[in-house]
Order: structure tokens, then sequence, then C-alpha cells
């Protein structure tokens, strides 16, 4: 094909015409850089969530996992989340163990700041800096002089004093009643410990309104500051290009990170597009969620990409409505829960991604979890659908001619299973069940439920309660306090997350403990006795942990998942690049 | 024409504005920003839900939060996201992502759509005709997603592969992070190597549909009585074909790619999302419906629905100028 020479000039505009429009899109942030600190090479994560709007992690425009990445080294938390679910003390921020005493109705923690430890412009962490995190998350009420915008209050609502002795650098932390979770306070990337001379305001009103406004994420985070090994400059974050590059803190106190930038770049949750961009090494190292055929195309990189499935904290379950007239009574519950055989749900859904995929047996505790215990009755660990039906039928069922029980008042036994609209996964984990439900004669159906996580104003949602049996998933975590809202009973019409509506005193008796004690021995045998009951009451079936996939080129070192909220980068600033 | 062009973009307005109404009602009715609150666990206190609601307005009625919004919207305030950004200051950066990854991929498509069409028409059943058109129906049948994948996977590997260096990227407008450490020749040819691969897949994918409404016009206007007149009056083949057919062939694709690329500016989605160019289309599916987001969605009604209109009315002036016969009042 020959071009005229004027359709060449038009080809020719056309093509400067794009260029111009480049360069006027493109980010003008040259000139940052962290070539000066000494490490070297760099990392691309592909992000797969949406780019951070905020960067303030505790709000709701700040409360997405993509910013949680970005801040998983930037500011310092007292504790940390291990790989294996532990939780550790900070070794670089604390000079020693933080030590919790109660008396009465009081608890004391004191920690023990490093003299060294300091901000990235030099200001010292101190005690100011806990306080200030206490005020901005201790009560949410605007009528209490609270922050309304608070994803969450808890711990520091119990917290009566901060004070700081030693110039700052011993800081004792008063709770009352004591927290459970005291750990959990000042740690996670949802709530570290915030720069007081940043972040700080003169009244508590216009702290409120600064915690309001966040830190969006076209001016970047105020000063740039960070008191971890990584840091985020304003200039190195191209809002237009979805693309955030840490470099390392020049003035981190601790080990410094070996690699020269870490590279956030939102790549969509395209599966083609991150297995082609890692194979063409265009990215480093993705974190998607996993799904079959992304794992194996993954798995043929190998040698030049690694990659591991862990079981996170996420775990999927069936929660049964206590006000359907059949679930109200305990023997169907429990009949469903019999006919169910949990371990070919699992080879058919998570199964398929790793042989280390297992049946979910405890409500509390996930199963490479070190506090959990397999409390499951031997009856629920197979098929068991003649059981199923003489606990029907000592409830007054009789099986039909279709082979589906009926009740004399409460009518056939038909129960419909909702779930989240387009999700493979719990899809096929309900059309596993429901040959096997057809076996112990219930029968049960699927229905993708749109509006299931929606508000109390729509009906079908769990909080309305409009559905018989559900599938979806709660996140644990290492802690214990955010257990009592989902098993709790319910209080009228505030049933918290306890979706089911069912509950007991003796259960409630427990939690009320659980939450008061801080030993974690004792909150591990409470939390057993919890599930011992809880399988007996038959609110939900836990069904198995989701699975997380990390795939990375094979020239970077010292790679972890962390498959709790911590995530993947949790200890980014310790890699290295050949 | 001016008093056309006057109607014509009065009615729009009018369109603009029933639109609007209909996607406002349609998203506030099935939206609901809160819904990812409340399986958060803990959950968070009932005052971030009373605050959330009151700050976006969601407590008003439907009318009154029409009218918020539309008479914001008059004066160039779209409202914010419901994570506080405002949307306009988003849409216009999308404008200009998108507006990169078309403008080149129209021009080629334009060029090889018309040549393609020409020659197609001009040597009806030959070779080169059944070439083309076995070509272009093959380009048509292809799904871009799958299509984009096939440049990705053979064209930049076997290009990368020829150099021995990473020639032609597969994701994103930059190497991410080059700007902090490059400029000049690298940063642009990055770019360019960037570039390639959408405007292509881009390209090849519009061209190849709009080379068959050439191909047609083409056919319809060679076989007209004032071709034969031409040539009878001793003027040579080539020149009739192009001075006398081609103009007049050219008005039924100008309507087509007008219309086009309208529609593109609101966002190629599969393309952009292949590629990752977080343009118009990612904005309306992740940022706008993803996150039940009524005033991203209404922003992006707004402006793709502007240029649509825009184009349209652009190619009914080309009308009058392509056909001296119309006379637009």
């Amino acid at each position: 094909v020959k071009l005229s020479k004027r359709s060449a000039a038009v080809l020719a505009a056309g093509v400067a015409g794009a260029m111009t429009l480049s360069a006027c899109g493109g980010s003008d942030d040259g000139g940052g850089g962290g070539s000066e600190s000494g490490g070297s090479g760099q990392v691309v994560f592909g992000e797969s969530t949406d780019f951070p709007e905020n960067l303030f992690p505790l709000i709701s425009a700040g409360n997405a996992t993509s910013t949680a990445n970005i801040e998983a080294q930037l500011f310092p938390q007292t504790f940390e989340v291990q790989p294996d679910f532990t939780v550790k003390w900070n070794e670089e921020l604390l000079t020693e163990e933080p030590v919790s005493e109660v008396t009465g109705d009081t608890q004391t923690v004191t920690y023990k700041l490093n003299p060294d430890a300091v901000w990235s412009d030099g200001e010292p962490i101190t005690a100011d800096d806990f306080d200030v995190a206490w005020r901005m998350q201790r009560s949410s009420d605007p009528a209490n002089g609270g922050c309304p915008e608070l994803l969450s209050t808890s711990g520091y609502e119990q917290i009566t004093a901060v004070e700081g002795t030693d110039e700052g650098k011993t800081v004792t932390v008063t709770y009352s009643p004591p927290f459970a979770d005291w750990q959990a306070s000042f740690t996670g990337n949802n709530s570290p410990l915030f720069p007081a001379h940043v972040v700080d305001a003169p009244t508590q009103e216009e702290l409120c309104a600064k915690v309001a406004a966040g830190w969006p994420i076209a001016d970047g985070i105020p000063s740039d500051i960070s008191g971890g090994p990584w840091q985020l400059k304003k200039e190195n974050i191209d809002v237009g290009g979805q693309i955030a590059v840490l470099t390392p803190n020049e003035n981190f106190w601790g080990e410094k990170p070996k690699v020269a930038r870490l590279v956030f770049q939102n790549i969509g949750n395209d599966p083609t597009t991150a297995v082609q961009g890692l194979s063409r090494g265009e990215l480093n190292m993705i974190y998607p969620q996993p799904q079959l055929d992304l794992v194996d195309q993954v798995a043929d990189l190998a040698p030049n990409v690694e990659s591991e499935i862990s079981f996170g904290l996420s775990f999927e379950h069936l929660d049964f409505n206590s006000q359907d007239p059949h679930l109200a009574d305990v023997n169907v519950r429990k009949a469903f829960a019999l006919a169910l055989d949990r371990q070919q749900v699992v080879d058919q859904t998570v199964g398929q991604f790793s042989s280390d995929a297992e049946v979910l047996n405890n409500h509390i505790w996930k199963t490479n979890q070190p506090e959990y215990e397999d409390n499951a009755p031997a009856e629920y660990n197979a098929a068991n659908p003649e059981q199923a039906k003489q606990l029907l039928q000592q409830s007054g069922y009789t099986l039909g001619q279709d082979g589906v029980f009926t009740h004399p008042q409460r009518g056939r036994l038909a129960i419909q299973i909702d779930t989240t609209a387009n999700n493979p996964l719990r899809q096929t984990t309900i059309e596993v069940m429901i040959p096997q439900l057809k076996a112990a004669g219930i029968e049960g159906t699927f229905n993708a439920n749109t509006d299931i996580f929606n508000g109390p104003d729509k009906p079908t949602s769990l909080i309305a309660g409009g559905f018989q049996a559900a599938v979806f998933a709660w996140v644990g975590n290492p802690f214990v306090s955010a257990q009592p809202p989902i098993y709790q009973s319910p209080q009228g019409d505030a049933v918290g997350q306890n979706y089911a509506r069912v509950g007991t005193p003796e259960i409630d008796a427990l939690f009320a403990e659980l939450i008061r004690t801080t030993e974690r021995e004792r909150q591990v045998e409470i939390t057993n006795q919890i599930d011992v009951l809880l399988w007996d009451l038959m609110p939900t079936l836990p069904l198995y942990q989701k699975p997380t996939f990390i795939a990375y080129s094979s020239n970077i070192d010292g790679v972890v998942d962390n498959p709790t909220q911590a995530g993947p980068l949790w200890n980014a600033s310790t890699w290295t690049v050949e | 024409m001016f008093f056309f062009a006057v109607r014509r973009i009065l009615a729009s307005v009018l369109v603009l504005l029933v639109s609007s109404f209909l996607v406002f009602t349609l998203c506030a009715a099935s939206f609901d920003p809160l819904a990812k609150y409340y399986n958060l666990n803990p959950r968070p206190p009932e005052s971030f839900f009373t605050n959330l609601r009151e700050q976006l307005g969601l407590n008003d009625n439907f009318f009154l939060r029409y009218w918020h919004w539309l008479s914001g919207a008059v004066t160039g305030d779209f409202g914010e996201t419901i994570n506080g950004t405002p949307v306009a200051d988003q849409l216009f950066g999308r404008i200009l992502v998108t507006g990169r990854m078309i403008v080149a991929a129209v021009v080629i498509a334009v060029i090889l759509a018309i040549v393609v069409g020409v020659i197609g028409a001009v040597r009806q059943h030959r070779p080169s005709d059944y070439f083309f058109t076995f070509l272009v129906y093959v380009l048509i049948a292809l799904p871009t997603f799958w299509f984009a994948a096939l440049l990705k996977e053979f064209v930049a590997g076997g290009v990368n592969d020829l150099f021995g260096a990473q020639v032609l990227f597969t994701i994103g407008e930059e190497t991410p992070g080059l700007s902090l450490y490059a400029s000049g020749w690298e940063l642009w040819s990055d770019r360019l190597g960037h570039l390639v691969l959408p405007t292509v897949s881009l390209a090849l994918l519009s061209f190849a549909a709009w080379s068959r409404f050439q191909r047609s016009a083409m056919l319809d206007v060679l076989g007209s009585d004032y071709m034969r007149l031409a040539r009878a009056k001793g003027l040579t083949y080539r020149r009739t074909v192009v001075r006398h057919g081609l103009r007049n062939a050219l008005i039924p694709l100008t309507t087509v790619v007008a219309l086009g690329i309208g529609t593109l500016f609101g966002g190629a989605v599969i393309t952009e999302t292949v590629f990752v160019w977080h343009g118009m289309g990612e904005y309306l599916l992740s940022n706008g419906i993803g996150e039940n987001d009524i005033n991203v969605v209404l922003g992006w009604l707004l402006v793709s629905a502007v240029f649509v209109v825009l184009f349209n009315l652009m190619a009914d002036l080309l009308y009058a100028v392509l056909d001296p016969r119309i006379r637009l009042a």
C-alpha cells in the first residue's frame, strides 16, 4: 500500500498529536529518586486492587488494600503480625518487649522506645505520637469530642491515659476496663503510630477535621513523613498513571532497605495482563486473587518466576438464619451440616489450587494458627445423611414423595442458599452442596443475591435478614475482640454481625470474660470453649480458608508471603535483587 | 450552517439532561456506597454510617440530590467521589489518557479503511479484494481481549527477542518510575514503546469494519452515471476514481467514523483494561460502577456524551463540505 504525501502527513500529524497529548498528561515528577541511598535495583509490584484515593488509613477513603500495601512499612507499629500468624514485638522501634499488667479494673501497658527512633524529618518518636493516635481514635461520637469518620475505635475507646516519661521514650498506656487485644493497639497497617508534630492540632475539633480530610493522594503524605524503612515522597506519586514509588528513608535508624525503589503499579484484576507482565519482566511481583488458569500459567514461567499458595485468614462459611421457620430448629441446622461432605466441597473448590487445602473445623481460629483446635464433633467430618434424616424425623418432618422432607406446620424443607453474584468459587461451593443435601432429603437451591452485603434498607441483605442460608467470608485475625459481634446473642434489633441471629447466655458470658482477658493462654482456652459450644448451637458452619497467591521474579531474594492483613510487602525492606 | 449547529447543540443539551436524569435514577436506585462497610469485622460504629450518609447526601430527597448534582455540573463542579476526590480533576486526566491512546489509532484506521476499501471496490472480485475481505472479516470476528493478548504474546515477545531488549511494552503508558531517573530520548522512546501495541490493536480492529463501509460506498459510486460521464469526457481512470468517486464515497464513512470516535472517547474499555491504561473506560467500570459511585458515573456520562454529540456535529458539518448539494439550515 503506497501512501500519498498528504496521507503520510496526516498520519504523521496523528502520531505527533498522540505524542503531544502524552506530554500534557505525563507525570512531571522527574528529579526525585533514591539512587543516592545505596540500595540497588528495583521491584515493580503489580497492584491488582484499586489505586488509593486517600493515604490516611483510619477513614473510609483510605480503607483500601492498595493503601495498606503502600504503608506496610511506612509508619511504625508496636507489634507485627508474622506470616505464621503469631504476633511479634517490633525490635527496631522498641528496646524490650512491652509489658502489660492488670490491677483490678485497669490495665497498664509500658512501651520502651528505641532512643534512636526518629521520624524521617529527624523528630524523635515519643509518647506524643502514641498520645495523638489515641486522641484521634478514642471516640467516634461527635457529641463526645470524637471523630465520626473513623472506621474503628476498638481498644482506643478503653484507653484512659497515655503518659510519657524519660523524655517521652517510655510510654505508659492505661486501659479501663482491660483490653484483651492490647497488642493490636498502635499495630497494623490500619492503625500504626502517627507523627504528632505533623498530624496534631490545637483543639479536638481541628484534629477531627484533619482526620476527616485525611491525606488525599494528590497531596501525598504531609511533609512526606515516614517512620519506617521506606518513604513515599509526593513527587514520586503519579496519580494519572496510578504509580507510586517508595524510596528508602534516609533517616531510618534501623536496617535500611537494600533495594533502591519499590514501585507500585496498578494493573487491574485481569489475570492475563498480570501473567504477561510478569513473563515480559515489566512486573516483578503480583499478588492477585488466585484463579486456576492463572496459577497454572504462572507455574509455566518457572524457573524465572517463583510462586506460592498460602492459606490466609479469610474463610468461607455457611450462615443459617434462625428466623427461618425451618432453621430456627437446631435439629434442622445440624441435619444440614450432617448432610454435607465438606471434604468434597474443599476438593472441588480450594483443593484445586493446593493439596494443602483443609476443611476448617473451628469458628474462631484458622488451621494454620497456633491456637487452632479441631473442635468439630466426628459426625461432621463426612456426609452423614442417615443421621441427618433421623434428626429431621425427631423434629416432626416426614419424607415426601419427591424425596424431600416436609413438616406439618413449616412445610417443605426447601432452603435457598444465597451468596454474592459473580463469584465462581462460592457458586461451585453451593453447587457441590446441593446434591449432598438432596441425599438427606433437603432441597437446596442456589441464589446469587446482589444485595447480600447492602444496608438494612435492602430487605434481602444479611443485616435485614431476608435470607435462609448464605455463604460468605469473614476475615480472621490473630486477635479476639472482633469475634463477639459475630457470635453474641442479638439484643433485640441489634444483631451486630450475628446474621444467624442466635446465641446462648453461656457463650455471651464467655465472650464477656474474653474481652477483658489479657493473657494469651486464657484467651485461647476461652475461645476454644466458645467454639465447642458453637458446634452444638450450629449458627454457622465453617467451610474452608481462602488461598492467597504470590508470584515474583526469582531474582528477588527474601520474599515471604504474609497472608494476614500485613500483606506480601510486610518485609520488603529486607529484599535484595540480584 | 450556524443556525443548524446551534439547533443541534440545543437538542443535544436536552438529550443530555434526560439521559443524566435516567442514569441518576437507575444509579440512585441500585447503588449503595455504604455496602462495603457493613461487613467489615468489627463493623464501624453507627456514627460512621450516619456521618457518611449525611456527607454523601443519601438522606436527601431524590429530586434534591439530582438538583444538587445538576446545578453543580452546570458550573463545572461534578461533585466528589465517595472517597472525596473531585470528579472533574480525574475526568480531565482520564480524557487525556484515552485521547493519547485513540488519536493515532483513529488516524491509522481511517487511512487504512479508505485505502483497503477503495482497493476492494476498484478491484472487486480480484484476488486482492478476496484477500482483504478475508483479512477484514477475520479482524472483525476477533474479540478485542484475545487479539490484544495475541499481540502481547507474539508481537511484543517476538520484537523484544529480535532486538534482545525491551522495545515493546504491554502494561501502562510508561515504565513505572522511569521519569524519576531518565529523561529525553530514553523517556520518549519508552512512551512510544508503550503506545505501539494499544494503537495497533485499536487501529486494526476499528479499520476492519470501517473498510467494509468504504468498500460498499465506493462500489455504489463506481457504478453511477456521473462516473461514466467523467470517463466519457476523457478524464483518466485514476482521476475519476479519486476526484469524482472517492470524494462522494467518503460521506457514509464520515458518519460511521465520527460516531466511532465519539464512542471511543467514552473509553476503549477492553483495550484500556488489557493494556492497563487508566482512561475513561476504566473510570466508568471500576471507579464508577465498581465503587457504587453515582457522581463518577454521571461525570463519565456527561463527558462521553459531549464527545459523541460533538463528533456527530462535526460529521454533519463535514457532509456539507464533502457534498456541496447539502445545505444545512
